[in-house]
């Protein structure tokens, strides 16, 4: 029940509203009743597997019924195993149910229930195609480029038909470039190669150029964090990125990102250094000032600092 | 081409105390309303929907009003006599989620007593995968939630033993992320609701040293936004769930001083439903009991008279875990 507005109605509204879902109610407990008075562990309903169909197209949550769905198909690959005929059939009812899952993912892209039937549809699917599973998954992306599982189920398919990471790092480098601020595609980039003498320029430059555009918007900054982490970051990088920095907070001197990483730069670039030391406490001062709701963290880095 | 921050603005006539009688009345409203549209369509979640409800109602101490009687016969019926796992309601199938739903509430009454427990213990250790995984049924969906359902399962009963907990914990490291948050699965984003299943995983198994804490603690406070209310991924907006998913894992921590509490509490206030009472996600949305719970943990743990203390793992009254004495690691503030 996420983001459902509250709406004032008349009381006539309100009658007009309860009848019409009592009769939903209804509806829903005798589709319900059907199926599972129904439910068999040799055969099936087909009217049952219709009315199923329609529950889920208005609740892909019902996890029982995407069960007893499964139970149907797998009943349906035993028998097919049985006969050396032709699985025309078969293909027919994984192909429906491919297209059930499809329309529930449109009206909710992000029901657990529905991805995870369609992966475990093509598993068992003779003529799976996935190819055409890729495709779905870029269609989706651009639908909303947040949605996890849209991701998750990208990654899943990747092997599947040979896509390589490489390739994945140039569709990466793309969603980036068309938005900086889209977090999920700095984290799919972060998952893709591990960072090497070779590349790491080449990140840090994608970072920069990021910070550049728009230092108020949060995904880069992350993303930056864990690049300084790494240890094929050396400090001619940190020094010169720390340079980057300092020409980015004359810009924009009260952006509390550019500070923040301030002060990642100048701890690991030596804490022996005094002027270091002076400026990091200087900016976890100012921190503090411009970002009170966070002074908790920018205290306890403080005293950190202190005690060296 | 600045982005600006997705966030709301809380509407100047918010409720700025908490209705506590209200919340109390909506939630027995709630449990008794069989011809009600909302209660009579979510059967399939029925099970959690009544740890969410029980446990709110034991945090303000008036879990009474709700016949313990009915509620018992109820988990009974829903327990499935082969696999031993228990559903979200009669006639349903069983899966993780529910099962550790009906152990919390059988713990809150102190009744594990009612149910086969070897039986959970049995269905639990079943759906552990070779590495390390856990499915939330046996048709094979594996999640980071799940590790999470199986070992606060397990430690409630105290049978942590049954299965490999070692390979428990190197799925869920696996399941560790750049910014040091988690995700579902390997290489999923980190999403705050999974850093709370993850974290209390490691807080049950005693394995808070795979974390990176002041990298993690960092995500986790860059998700109070200028409205005081918490969002569960960056550049997401804020909901009142939130509040419980991030709040215990800051918490868990021991960083819970790194955001703004008065901040967080004003937007959890204003999440209240003045007329229906309950907690909305945000204010002017419908209420539920899923928020309504998860905003009386989040003010429980900033500190609230009224409300009894809350565990950050388990998501049940403090006073609960302690009577059970119920193991788990928490980091110290330092």
């Amino acid at each position: 029940m996420h983001g459902r507005l509250k709406v004032r109605t008349t009381e006539e509204q309100q009658l007009i509203k309860r009848k019409e879902q009592q009769k939903k109610l209804l509806a829903y407990r005798l589709g319900m009743k059907q199926i599972l008075e129904s439910r068999q562990p040799d055969t099936y309903d087909p009217n049952s597997l219709a009315i199923c169909s329609q529950l889920l197209i208005v609740n892909p949550d019902i996890y029982t019924l995407w069960n007893y769905r499964k139970e149907v198909v797998l009943l349906e690959i035993s028998a097919d195993n049985s006969n050396d005929s032709s699985s025309e059939a078969l293909v027919n009812l994984l192909e429906n149910e491919l297209k059930l899952t499809e329309q529930c993912l449109l009206a909710n892209p992000k029901s657990y229930g529905s991805w995870h039937h369609r992966y475990w549809i093509l598993e068992n699917h003779p003529d799976r195609n996935w190819q055409n599973e890729f495709d779905l998954c870029s269609k989706y992306l651009t639908m909303d480029d947040r949605n996890f599982h849209c991701w998750d189920y990208r990654r899943l398919i990747l092997n599947k038909i040979g896509v390589t990471l490489g390739d994945e790092l140039k569709f990466s480098t793309n969603r980036i470039n068309i938005n900086f601020s889209n977090y999920s595609s700095w984290h799919y980039r972060s998952t893709l190669q591990a960072l090497t003498d070779d590349c790491v320029q080449d990140e840090l430059s994608l970072v920069k150029s990021a910070l550049f555009t728009d230092p108020m918007d949060s995904s880069a900054w992350f993303y930056l964090r864990w690049l300084l982490s790494n240890s094929v970051v050396k400090h001619e990088h940190m020094k010169e990125f720390l340079a980057n920095i300092n020409q980015l907070l004359e810009l924009e001197p009260d952006c509390k990102w550019i500070l923040v990483a301030k002060c990642w730069l100048l701890k690991l670039l030596g804490l022996d250094e005094i002027n270091y030391k002076t400026e990091e406490m200087e900016s976890y001062l100012k921190l503090q000032e411009i970002d009170p709701m966070r002074k908790g963290q920018y205290v306890d880095c403080l005293k950190v600092l202190q005690l060296y | 081409m600045a982005i600006p921050i997705k966030d709301i603005k809380l509407p100047e006539d918010s409720p700025k105390e908490l209705l506590l009688d209200k919340h109390v009345e909506f939630i027995k409203r709630y449990g008794k309303s069989d011809d009600d549209y909302e209660f009579g369509m979510s059967d399939y979640l029925r099970m959690s929907g009544m740890y969410w409800g029980l446990t709110a109602l034991d945090l303000v101490d008036k879990l009474n009003i709700i016949p313990q009687s009915e509620v018992i016969a109820f988990i009974k019926q829903c327990q499935d006599p082969q696999t031993g796992g228990i559903s979200a309601c009669i006639n349903h199938d069983p899966h993780l989620l529910h099962t550790l739903s009906a152990v919390q509430i059988l713990c809150i009454y102190n009744r594990l007593d009612v149910i086969d427990t070897n039986g959970v213990v049995t269905y639990v250790s079943s759906l552990q995968l070779p590495d390390g995984s856990f499915t939330g049924d046996k048709w094979g969906e594996v999640d980071t939630r799940f590790s999470f359902c199986a070992v606060a399962t397990l430690a409630l009963l105290n049978r942590l033993d049954v299965i490999d907990v070692n390979k428990a914990v190197s799925f869920v490291e696996s399941c560790k992320n750049f910014d040091g948050g988690f995700g579902s699965r390997p290489f999923s984003e980190s999403h705050a609701g999974l850093v709370y299943c993850c974290l209390g995983f490691l807080s049950i198994t005693s394995r808070l040293d795979i974390v990176d804490r002041d990298t993690l603690a960092w995500w986790l406070c860059e998700r109070q936004l200028p409205s005081g209310g918490l969002n569960g991924r960056p550049e997401k907006l804020p909901d009142v769930c939130y509040s419980w998913w991030v709040l215990s894992s800051l918490t868990i921590l021991g960083r819970l001083h790194w955001i703004s509490a008065p901040a967080l509490k004003n937007f959890i206030l204003a999440c209240q439903d003045v007329e229906t009472g309950g907690f909305s996600d945000r204010p002017g949305d419908v209420a539920d009991p899923y928020h309504t719970l998860f905003g009386f943990a989040a003010l429980s743990l900033l500190g609230f008279d009224c409300i009894k203390p809350v565990n950050p793992t388990f998501c049940m009254p403090q006073c609960v875990i302690d009577k059970l004495k119920i193991m788990h690691q928490l980091l110290e503030n330092k």
